[in-house]
Order: C-alpha cells, then sequence, then structure tokens
C-alpha cells in the first residue's frame, strides 16, 4: 500500500494537455505520486467545475490537493470551487504549468507537507530552463 | 553541529540525471535538513529542486558531485549513495 501523499490536480483547457502533463510529471515523480489531470469541458476546450471536482477527490487522500492551472478562465472555474472549500486544504499553486507540475508531484511523491508543495510548485516561475 | 560530507558519482551508461532518475534523486534529497548541492561541470544546483537538477543536463556516464552541509550531512550523502547503487 502506497503512503499518502499530497494530491496534484492539473486543470487545463485541453484534455490532451492536462492528461500528457499529468503522464509527465507522473514518471519523473514516481510510483508514489498521485497527479490527476482535469481537462476539457466535454469533447471542447474549456474547463468544466464538475471535471475538477471529481479530479480533486480522486486526487484527495486526506493529506490536501494543490491544483495547477493553465489560463484564465481555468483559475475562475477553480476559484469558485474554492469558495466553497475554506479550510485550506485544497490549494490553488500560482504557477507556470509545466515547471510547476513536476516540481509539485516529486516534491508530493517524497512526501512533504501541503504548503512545502504550494511554494516549491511556486518557487519555479524563477528557475531558468537551462 | 554543522558538518559537510561529499561525493562523487559517475552515472551508468544509460542513465542520465533526466527524468524519473532526477525525481529519484529530489526525492533521496528532499528526506534531509541539510542544504544538499549537486555538480556537473560548471554548474550547481540544488538537489532538492527538481527543475535545477534537470537544468543540470547531466548525461549517462558523467560524473557528479554531491554535497551536503548541515548537521545530517553524512546521513544525506550516504543516501545519495544509496540512490547511485539502485541505478547500477
Amino acid at each position: 500500500m502506497l503512503p499518502e501523499v499530497v494530491g496534484i490536480v492539473l486543470v487545463s483547457h485541453s484534455v490532451e494537455l492536462a492528461r500528457g502533463l499529468a503522464q509527465l510529471a507522473g514518471q519523473v515523480a514516481g510510483g508514489e505520486a498521485r497527479v490527476v489531470p482535469a481537462g476539457g469541458l466535454g469533447d471542447l476546450l474549456g474547463t468544466s467545475s464538475e471535471v475538477v471536482e471529481a479530479a480533486i477527490a480522486e486526487a484527495d487522500q486526506g493529506d490536501g490537493v494543490v491544483i495547477l492551472a493553465d489560463l484564465g478562465s481555468s483559475i475562475l472555474t477553480i476559484r469558485g470551487i474554492l469558495d466553497h472549500q475554506p479550510n485550506g486544504h485544497i490549494r490553488l499553486a500560482d504557477a507556470p504549468l509545466v515547471e510547476g507540475a513536476v516540481a509539485a508531484a516529486v516534491t508530493a511523491a517524497a512526501g512533504l507537507t501541503l504548503e512545502e508543495v504550494v511554494v516549491a510548485a511556486e518557487e519555479t516561475r524563477g528557475v531558468s530552463k537551462f | 553541529m554543522s558538518v559537510s560530507s561529499e561525493l562523487l558519482i559517475t552515472l551508468p551508461a544509460g542513465v542520465p540525471l533526466h527524468a524519473r532518475p532526477a525525481g529519484s534523486f529530489v526525492k533521496a534529497a528532499l528526506g534531509f535538513k541539510s542544504r544538499i548541492t549537486v555538480s556537473h561541470g560548471e554548474k550547481e544546483a540544488d538537489a532538492k529542486s527538481i527543475l535545477a537538477v534537470l537544468a543540470l543536463g547531466a548525461d549517462s556516464g558523467s560524473e557528479i558531485r554531491v554535497r551536503a552541509e548541515g548537521e545530517d550531512a553524512a546521513a544525506a550523502v550516504e543516501a545519495m549513495r544509496s540512490w547511485s547503487d539502485s541505478l547500477q
């Protein structure tokens, strides 16, 4: 049985983008990681509260969930959900999506806390790629 | 008490410090309080930052130097040695 870790939810307008990134972050972070994609609005580009809520429920093992999002209205969709979750157990990280997802997944898989995972994701804003 | 400890690792053939090996390297480092750095050639990275480690671009067959500073530095270097052994 895997240890409990902070869950990661990746919200994108694109099903494929969210899914592919979850695969990449999950591979770098290894088997302990719990990275759940939440992309698309049905067959269209967009974000869906239902999809995001289901992903949060799937990612949440009790130690909290960090959400990362792509652009614009995905943030609004998430904010709408978080307004009903005032206890801070679900956090939205202000981070670049790819870098933030990989950093969050590795940090979470190492067993670090919700706050530490949020910081690791947000710190990626200033990191150069090479 | 602050101590420092160091280790040289030659990455085995077929194991660059990318993707999954980089992830397991960083996860091993995150278990310690010590400041841990990893250098490759002229570049040095925080061993606890996956993006910094990926940016090193350390290819298979190359040598990396791991340095830990802090109260659990010796244990940290031991853990990184175990990580390196697991690559063989």
